[in-house]
């Protein structure tokens, strides 16, 4: 029997493609078609009163960077867009990078306690990741808000005679975002840490390293592709995000996220929305590529 | 056909992948396997033996050939529908399932009576000791009794044959030991076929009526343990069986003329070359040395190891080859034998056995 | 930390800002919590012990309504996740890896690496034309989304399950007489249900929590908890909104503690 593939394994693929099914349409339908779709909007007219007209056109494109003058026509940058590109990016890198100067040492910390120790400090760090991030911003809004724990506190104390205004401002979203992507920090860097080998510290110490020399020669080289994964995994949703900054950074210090659903409400614009969201989804997708290429053999993205 | 055949392997071939990929795991075996025999397959790792017993099992279709049993083909039958059970290396005991569970599966399966199972499930218990470990789940069991409810499980159903798939490499050596002997206990209480694989050759030695000695997908000998020990059918059958020593010469008749000098009396194994330039091998422990010249092989002594109840000692004879001679250890000191020293090597006729060339 | 023996792992101050962090990230649900019991109407200012905004918030009928609606799509959706997913993880699972393996895999955890405000403005679009060529408004579009969604939580802990599993177990049931339909019924299904009892907590956590998602799929009159306190959120706060959170984080780390007990015991 000189058959190209044995019976026997030809059935176990085939019966491996049917019971998958099942989740492939519901995906099919209920996430990655949808993305498709949302590709050819970005290429129509937008309709008078929000979704689209059936014309072909670059226009939504054209309106991600560029602009034309009300008046006179005249082509420019669209200011306003490049600066809610700009304030997106530099709070999803500020949160990254805080996230990590704090999350490093509290992974640290996890895996250098006694096994029942460990379990405990991460169901401690992974139940603020499953509970409602909407919740955990409201929290955060309640602190920091004018009338808030905080300033009501302070105010108490007497250290200030007003309240700082701190809500419905760039450093409240960078607050809150740290706070709440922080998890997504301290899981894969623990994963890391947890995996190195604690004898490369005797060794490093053996050899005449300080501390500080053993951080940054043995430790933080060795645990890279934690960091890596670590890093990725707050950066995306942070580029995306869309709760954080509607609850505590106000309507004027928008992200992409709030920008892409104001062009599905008040601004009735659903091809520039659509391409704004394939641009999103595009810089999303080089930031994963970039992470499984440099962090493979690091931890895939499951949480917890 | 004779009807005190329990399993025969006609040609049996498996080839894995295809192209220049394919790996040929079982080259066209052909073996009879006798009832109420306790028959060990025994060779190195990939050796085709645990490819083989899969096919008897049901697991793997072979690519070519037959299996019969009870001289009914069942090349291509199911395992649910073949009259084997099989003992795993991991033992696969269901570890949700308690240690009664796990033994009444195959009979619950079988549709058989509630009643009659658990009357077989009672009597398995006992028959393996572990009347106490009824209720206990798998975890809860040392290694030595998760092995006996395996060996349990798959005697439950009465089956035709039993296949055992290395059921003791996962054990230390002295319920290694242990479980040797119970095994062959079992084996006569039961009258059940086994089949055992076996990488051990000690194991295979001690249990099995017959042995099958496998190399690189193929069967290279069937005996009895005393054959296969002292009449190995070719090098490898030799060295793989405890240790041998090789020496070669010129055959005429029933003599070799040893490259290294003297004529000996030797014997022919199957297809052993009747003249021209062989390899014949002796055991160890089958060579007497003394220290004054006589009739035998020269030799001189390189080493001597302290092994506790042996003392190997290595000599070289007049061509160079080495060889390695299992002595006794004296009650106190030492063999006596200085290293530097010339000896003479003697044998009983039939100790050196000429092997066929390898093909 | 006074102890002068020279410990290998310590680096300084590590432990100083691991304890602020744990202190911190649980310092604001604290407050929100201890404030759902104030007296008064401050987030602020601790005017005595109250339980009044619990029932205050059940009171209302939108409260009511939206809580109803949230545990009826978490349900619906964490069962198909959790149905497609123990499928898929048994398709995919203890077998040769093939390409088809790898493409299932990203399909499934697709959307774990799309931002939620892109899927949720695709799902938009696509269910816009949906909603106008069948007419249908009803409650499937946000199962269908957030099933959709939770099917790679419920898949992550049953295929783990099943990774962990013995290959061998299945093939000593078929030696043992086993068919194959005998097999999956007396041996896969009860070892996987551990995991897919964790899937299905994950599942339902996961759905219960959306907002970004919902927040575009739903139709006019279909908020579910957390959109209706999004919307809540943003025109005044009020502690009833604390007794909700409340409720809602009690319900995640229930569900999460039981997941927790499950996934452990299989040792």
């Amino acid at each position: 029997m000189s058959t190209p593939m044995d019976p026997k394994a030809r059935a176990e693929v085939r019966r491996g493609w049917l019971l998958s099914a099942p989740a492939l349409v519901l995906l099919a339908v209920g996430a990655s078609g949808p993305l498709l779709i949302m590709l050819v909007y970005s290429f129509l007219e937008a309709g008078q009163y929000g979704n689209v007209e059936w014309v072909i056109s670059f226009k939504a494109w054209f309106n991600v960077v560029m602009t034309r003058d009300i008046f006179d026509g005249t082509l420019g940058f669209a200011d306003a867009h490049l600066t809610i590109f700009w304030r997106s990016a530099k709070l999803a890198f500020l949160t990254t990078v805080f996230c990590f100067v704090v999350g490093f040492p509290t992974a640290w910390f996890i895996a250098t306690r006694t096994p029942s120790m460990r379990t405990a400090l991460l169901f401690l760090i992974t139940i603020p990741f499953w509970t409602n991030l909407l919740i955990r911003t409201f929290a955060i809004n309640q602190i920091i808000r004018n009338e808030g724990f905080l300033n009501t506190g302070l105010l108490y104390l007497g250290i200030i005679k007003e309240p700082i205004v701190m809500l419905y401002t760039d450093f409240a979203v960078f607050i809150g975002m740290t706070y709440v992507y922080l998890p997504l920090m301290v899981l894969p860097l623990f994963a890391a840490i947890d995996r190195f080998d604690m004898r490369l510290l005797q060794a490093g110490y053996d050899l005449y390293a300080s501390r500080w020399q053993l951080l940054r020669h043995v430790i933080v080289p060795v645990v890279k592709p934690g960091i890596i994964s670590g890093s990725i995994l707050v950066f995306i949703p942070a580029l995306g995000a869309y709760v954080t900054p509607r609850i505590l950074g106000g309507g004027r210090n928008m992200m992409i996220g709030n920008f892409i659903e104001l062009q599905f409400g008040q601004g009735r614009n659903w091809p520039l929305g659509a391409a704004l969201s394939v641009v999103l989804l595009v810089i999303v997708s080089v930031a994963l590529i970039v992470y499984t290429r440099f962090a493979t053999g690091g931890q895939d993205k499951s949480h917890g | 056909m004779s009807n005190d055949v329990a399993v025969e392997a006609r040609a049996a071939c498996k080839v894995y992948g295809q192209g220049a990929g394919a790996v040929t795991a079982l080259g066209g075996v052909s073996l009879v396997i006798r009832k109420g025999e306790f028959f060990t397959l025994l060779g190195p790792s990939g050796c085709g033996k645990t490819t083989l017993l899969k096919l008897i099992a049901g697991f793997e279709s072979p690519s070519s050939g037959q299996i019969l049993l009870d001289g009914q083909d069942i090349t291509f039958d199911p395992p649910n529908t073949r009259p084997v059970n099989t003992v795993f290396q991991s033992y696969a005991l269901f570890p949700h399932l308690t240690v009664a569970e796990n033994i009444g599966f195959g009979l619950k399966m079988l549709g058989r009576p509630k009643a009659e199972v658990a009357e077989t499930v009672t009597r398995m218990l006992a028959l393996v000791r572990l009347e106490k470990m009824a209720d206990r789940k798998p975890v809860q069991l040392s290694g030595g009794q998760q092995q006996r409810v395996a060996l349990a499980r798959a005697l439950a159903p009465a089956p035709k044959v039993l296949l055992l798939d290395e059921p003791l490499s996962a054990l230390d050596l002295k319920l290694r030991k242990e479980m040797q002997i119970e095994l062959k206990r079992l084996q006569v209480e039961t009258g059940i076929t086994f089949i055992f694989v076996t990488h051990d050759q000690e194991e295979a030695l001690t249990m099995s009526d017959r042995i099958g000695v496998m190399q690189a997908g193929h069967l290279l000998q069937v005996g009895d343990p005393r054959t296969i020990y002292t009449r190995p059918a070719n090098r490898f059958v030799a060295s793989f069986i405890g240790e041998s020593n090789f020496l070669t010469g010129t055959l005429s008749g029933s003599d070799l003329t040893l490259d290294a000098g003297p004529r000996m009396p030797v014997e022919r194994a199957d297809n052993a070359p009747v003249s021209g330039h062989v390899t014949a091998a002796i055991r160890p422990e089958q060579i007497r040395i003394s220290s004054d010249a006589g009739s035998g092989i020269a030799a001189k002594v390189l080493d001597t190891v302290y092994f506790g109840t042996d003392t190997h000692c290595v000599l070289a004879l007049s061509d160079g080859t080495e060889i390695t001679v299992r002595l006794q250890s004296p009650v106190s000191g030492d063999v006596g034998l200085q290293t530097g020293s010339q000896v003479t090597l003697t044998f009983e006729p039939g100790a050196l056995i000429v092997l066929p060339e390898v093909a | 930390m006074a102890d002068r023996s020279f410990s290998i792992s310590r680096l300084p101050g590590f432990a100083t800002i691991a304890v602020i962090v744990f202190v911190l990230l649980y310092l604001p649900i604290a407050m929100l919590v201890i404030f759902s019991f104030n007296a008064g109407d401050s987030v602020a200012i601790w005017e005595g012990f109250s339980l009044r905004w619990y029932p205050e918030a059940w009171q209302n009928e939108a409260v009511k309504a939206a809580t109803l609606r949230s545990l009826q799509v978490a349900t619906a959706a964490s069962l198909i996740a959790t149905g497609v997913a123990t499928m898929a993880a048994l398709g995919t699972t203890r077998r040769r890896a093939t390409r088809g393996q790898s493409f299932v895999y990203v399909m499934i955890n697709q959307p774990l690496m799309v931002p939620e405000i892109v899927t949720g403005v695709a799902l938009l679009i696509f269910f816009s034309s949906i909603k106008v060529i069948t007419g249908y408004q009803g409650l499937g579009y946000l199962i269908l989304a957030h099933a959709a969604f939770c099917t790679p939580f419920a898949y992550l802990p049953i295929r783990a399950r099943l990774e962990g599993m013995d290959l061998a177990l299945e093939t000593a049931a078929a030696d043992l007489y086993a068919s194959p339909w005998q097999t999956f019924r007396h041996v896969t299904l009860p070892l996987v249900m551990p995991g897919a009892v964790a899937g299905l907590m994950l599942a339902f956590v996961t759905s219960l929590d959306d907002v970004v998602i919902t927040e575009f799929v739903k139709s006019a009159g279909q908020d579910t908890l957390p959109t209706y306190m999004l919307a809540q959120i943003r025109r005044s706060v009020s502690a009833d909104i604390n007794a909700i959170s409340t409720l809602l984080l009690l319900l995640t780390v229930v569900l999460l503690t039981a997941f927790f007990l499950l996934t452990r015991k299989r040792t």
